[in-house]
């Protein structure tokens, strides 16, 4: 039985593709057969940020036309034996899509012995990101530590609890994670961002991770690396983190505080 | 009777589930048929003249009888005979004009309302009275109806309107969501959007929450933005009520 899991946010640019790639890396990790799909056609990154862009060659339009088979559109990774990637089409626009024919390849994937089928969201609450999240069992609805986006994030749990099948359907809606990343203690010391705290407040649910701010997460999308899988960073910790939850694990918040200074920087100051 | 129903600053969007009935104010132009006698053989033939002269313009139109010109209000039987009439005539009676008590126990006998009491010629001023204030009392509202619950935190863009009841929200009201009800509004979280209770005008309709962050409050059409809220009240139990024009705020319980 394959579960779906939608990666959104609502607003641009706060590390939904980032995550999308570290959350199937994760799992897959853990030896689970994952598939990680770019719902945002026109403006395709997930392949970018997985290091497949040069191996696409149909893409997850082509199958819901009928241009190739499933199998044909799925990319296998590298790195990963279990994880496989659909992306995006980049020439076409979100009205190629639909419901009918997303359905569709979503069963072919669980029908294939896909334990997990993330579905990355795009921006804004269009089209693209109403048919990623429609079909969900979880969302995990990524955050930054500021009012837009946390408002933004309140619009889209309030969609995924009404505009989702499960929603429709009555049977027990979709379950709501978030997720905050660009997190910088310091800067939510000094009253700039918003706390964990202050997030959950708003929005009144619990978070599943807390990704540090770090300049790991650039480096590693220029490399076309997810950045979970490099191990020496914070924000792959984190992100390890958040898959263990996700999977049910208790696991402390970490990255939440500003590392302590030692006795040397102390000391000396900076 | 105030049919510009006032609804706040927006009107509420319809309730996903369209309600079964829909009572609202309308206006039709309706018939007059101002007699002058009771004799109802005189009647009969002056209607059925007029009927032939334009028998599909009169043919089963709505009339209501006006009987403010007979010197004396009629007998029972006398009504009743002249709807008789009328009916044989081909037109259909639906209400007696006409302000005096006689024709009110008239209306109530052949069970036909009232209607444009004041417009009737020859009123008493003693007539007058009793009809205006029927007229001006509030319609009677359906506010015993039980109050709608909503349990879940109600969102950004989303919008929640409990007719002719009270709302009563056990979650939060996220910035950017629009609560509102024809009675009041409870919520036992904390309200960060838009409130507005008595959407249909009800002045004595309250606001309450449990945590204030409100971006506007509504009662009966009068609103206050955040600005215009005292800040000591921020994150506190909070009350709101219309006095006259002035919508008040005070923190409530302990």
């Amino acid at each position: 039985m394959a579960e779906i899991i939608v990666v959104t946010s609502g607003k641009g640019g706060v590390g939904k593709t980032t995550t999308s790639a570290s959350i199937a890396c994760g799992l897959a990790r853990r030896g689970k057969r994952v598939v990680v799909i770019d719902f945002d056609i026109g403006l395709r990154n997930l392949d970018l940020i997985m290091g497949c862009e040069r191996r696409v060659v149909y893409d997850f339009v082509n199958v819901i036309q009928g241009d190739c088979s499933l199998k044909q559109a799925l990319i296998k990774d590298k790195r990963i034996e279990t994880l496989y990637v659909l992306a995006a089409s980049q020439t076409r626009d979100k009205e190629a899509l639909t419901s009918e024919g997303v359905r569709r390849v979503l069963d072919e994937l669980a029908n294939d012995g896909f334990e997990y089928i993330i579905c990355d969201s795009p921006a804004g609450i269009e089209k693209g990101a109403h048919l990623a999240m429609y079909f969900a069992d979880r969302a995990v609805v990524v955050v930054n530590p500021e009012i837009s986006s946390v408002r933004d994030s309140d619009r889209i749990l309030g969609l995924l609890a009404s505009k989702t099948s499960r929603a429709e359907k009555g049977n027990g809606g979709v379950k709501e994670h978030l997720l905050l990343t660009r997190y910088n203690p310091r800067r939510v010391a000094s009253g700039e961002m918003l706390s964990v705290d202050d997030v959950k407040e708003i929005l009144g649910l619990d978070v599943i991770g807390v990704v540090p701010e770090s300049p790991d997460v650039l480096s590693a999308s220029n490399a076309g690396l997810p950045v979970i899988l490099n191990d020496v960073s914070d924000a792959s910790h984190a992100y390890e983190d958040a898959v263990a939850r996700l999977l049910g694990e208790t696991v402390p918040l970490r990255f939440v505080t500003e590392p302590k200074k030692g006795l040397f920087a102390r000391i000396f100051g900076s | 009777m105030n049919t510009d129903l006032n609804l706040g600053p927006k009107r509420p969007a319809e309730p996903s589930i369209p309600s079964p009935v829909d009572i609202r104010y309308g206006q039709i132009g309706l018939m007059q048929l101002r007699i002058r006698t009771t004799d109802t053989g005189v009647l009969l033939d002056e209607l059925t003249g007029r009927m032939n002269t334009a028998p599909n313009f009169f043919h089963r139109t709505a009339v209501c009888i006006d009987l403010s010109e007979l010197e004396k209000a009629p007998e029972t039987q006398e009504i009743k005979a002249i709807l008789e009439a009328v009916r044989r005539a081909g037109m259909l009676a639906v209400g007696l004009a006409g302000a005096s008590v006689q024709i009110e126990a008239l209306a109530n006998a052949v069970n036909l309302p009232i209607l444009s009491a004041f417009r009737a010629a020859g009123i008493s001023a003693a007539a007058v009275e009793p009809a205006q204030r029927v007229a001006t009392e509030p319609v009677p509202s359906e506010l015993g109806n039980a109050a709608m619950i909503q349990q879940q935190t109600v969102r950004s863009g989303q919008r929640i309107y409990a007719r002719n009841r009270d709302l009563v929200i056990t979650a939060g009201v996220g910035a950017g969501a629009e609560v509102i009800a024809d009675g009041c509004v409870h919520i036992y979280g904390s309200l960060r959007g838009r409130a507005m209770a008595g959407a249909h005008g009800q002045l004595n309709a309250r606001v309450f929450c449990q945590e204030f962050h409100a971006e506007l409050v509504s009662i009966a059409g009068v609103f206050r933005v955040f600005e215009t809220i005292p800040a000591t009240l921020a994150g506190k139990p909070v009350q709101a009520w219309l006095d006259g024009e002035v919508l008040h705020f005070a923190p409530v319980g302990g």
